[in-house]
């Protein structure tokens, strides 16, 4: 209370103390169970892809878009950036649908933007939906999007210490990928044993993957990893209507699917 | 500055509740932020501060209570506080752990006047 001008003095005696016991993210998780509803009646596996500015998350991509498609399988992005539409182009380059988000100067994707940015894609037709995060490797990590995993990429030019020095990040991670390992001869002082540990140490059981999206190396194990977790997805709710997004048909927010969204307290991170 | 989000959570329930329950100005705001939480406490009272103006939470005290984070061994049945976010039972060495605090970001309660306000009190200079 102020001391000085004796501002805050009056009313004392019908000062209350109101519990409210609420999560701060309450409505950000809330939208993130509707869109994470959407995407399971479609059976869409969808990936939360995050890391810092430049370790390799469009590249990874473009690699990882032309191996599914030529498996068969539909997929398209969602681009996070603060500007421009250079990643959502370079994907579009690969004949999939990409949505850019800019967030301006958030520093983040948030289930609202997600939601609003599933009007422009059929999730119908779709079988991996990627959601490239604005790059950062602090902020993302507290809003959940409704994705099924989170995917964070160290490229080996960044330090083997990275896990330890950004531990919320990489203790949320379902899949570590050290990226551009193209490059781990020349450098010389990044070793993936160490990045190891240090993701050991703060989410045991997390698998840790060395990729090169330029040479090939370790694809087969990151697209095996994406099988197993179509392969997890629940089975769509017979005779469940499917929740359509279309162009140019305005989404009905209103609606309300009545389930639970139990998020009250705790991580929103589900495993 | 993810805390301006966080924030602009914390402001729509404050009016929300404030609505609710016909209070004239609040005074003060409890939150817990676990430690395994990437928030920043300066940056969340900074933007508190900006977008408590105008409203009836301006000048509010905002208190927050740093919840340590703990854990319970699967393997030896240890509880123990959860240092660097090293996810390891200091008794037996064990990796089976479930966290049971360090996750919280909650507003726990606020402290208000109640009523109409008399007269409005000037901005403490």
């Amino acid at each position: 209370m102020c001391m000085t001008c004796g501002c805050g003095e009056t009313g004392h005696d019908d000062r209350v103390t109101i519990a409210v016991r609420q999560n701060l993210l309450e409505e950000n998780d809330r939208v993130a169970a509707h869109n994470r509803q959407h995407f399971d009646e479609n059976r869409v596996l969808v990936l939360n892809l995050m890391s810092s500015p430049g370790s390799g998350k469009t590249s990874l991509l473009e690699a990882t878009i032309r191996e599914l498609t030529a498996r068969g399988l539909a997929v398209a992005v969602i681009e996070g950036d603060l500007e421009t539409e250079n990643d959502a182009e370079r994907i579009r380059r690969q004949g999939v649908p990409a949505v850019q988000i800019t967030t301006g100067s958030a520093c983040h994707l948030d289930a609202r933007m997600v939601h609003h940015a599933l009007d422009a894609l059929a999730l119908a037709d779709l079988d991996v939906l990627f959601i490239e995060n604005v790059g950062n490797l602090v902020c993302p990590a507290e809003f959940a999007l409704g994705q099924h995993a989170d995917v964070v990429l160290l490229s080996v030019t960044e330090g083997d210490d990275k896990p330890e020095k950004y531990p919320v990040m990489f203790r949320i991670a379902d899949h570590v990928l050290l990226t551009k390992a193209d490059l781990l001869p020349v450098l010389g002082d990044f070793d993936p044993d160490r990045a190891r540990r240090a993701v050991a140490d703060l989410s045991p059981g997390t698998p840790v993957s060395v990729l090169s999206a330029k040479t090939g190396e370790g694809m087969d194990a990151w697209l095996a990893w994406i099988d197993g977790r179509r392969a997890a997805l629940p089975d769509a709710p017979p005779n469940a209507a499917r929740h359509h997004h279309h162009h140019g048909q305005p989404h009905d927010h209103d609606h309300d699917h009545d389930h639970d969204h139990d998020h009250a307290h705790g991580h929103h991170h589900h495993r | 500055m993810h805390e301006a989000s966080i924030v602009f959570g914390l402001m729509r329930i404050l009016e929300s509740q404030a609505a609710a329950h016909g209070v004239a100005r609040i005074r003060r705001v409890n939150l817990k932020v676990g430690k395994l939480r990437a928030v920043e406490p300066q940056a969340l009272a900074a933007c508190f501060e900006a977008f408590a103006e105008g409203t009836a939470a301006e000048g509010a005290e905002l208190h927050v209570e740093h919840v340590p984070a703990r854990g319970d061994c699967e393997d030896c049945g240890a509880g123990f506080e959860v240092r660097g976010f090293r996810l390891i039972c200091p008794s037996c060495g064990g990796r089976r752990v479930t966290l049971t605090g360090g996750q919280e970001l909650s507003i726990e309660s606020f402290e208000a006047d109640t009523g109409t306000e008399e007269e409005d009190d000037p901005p403490c200079a």
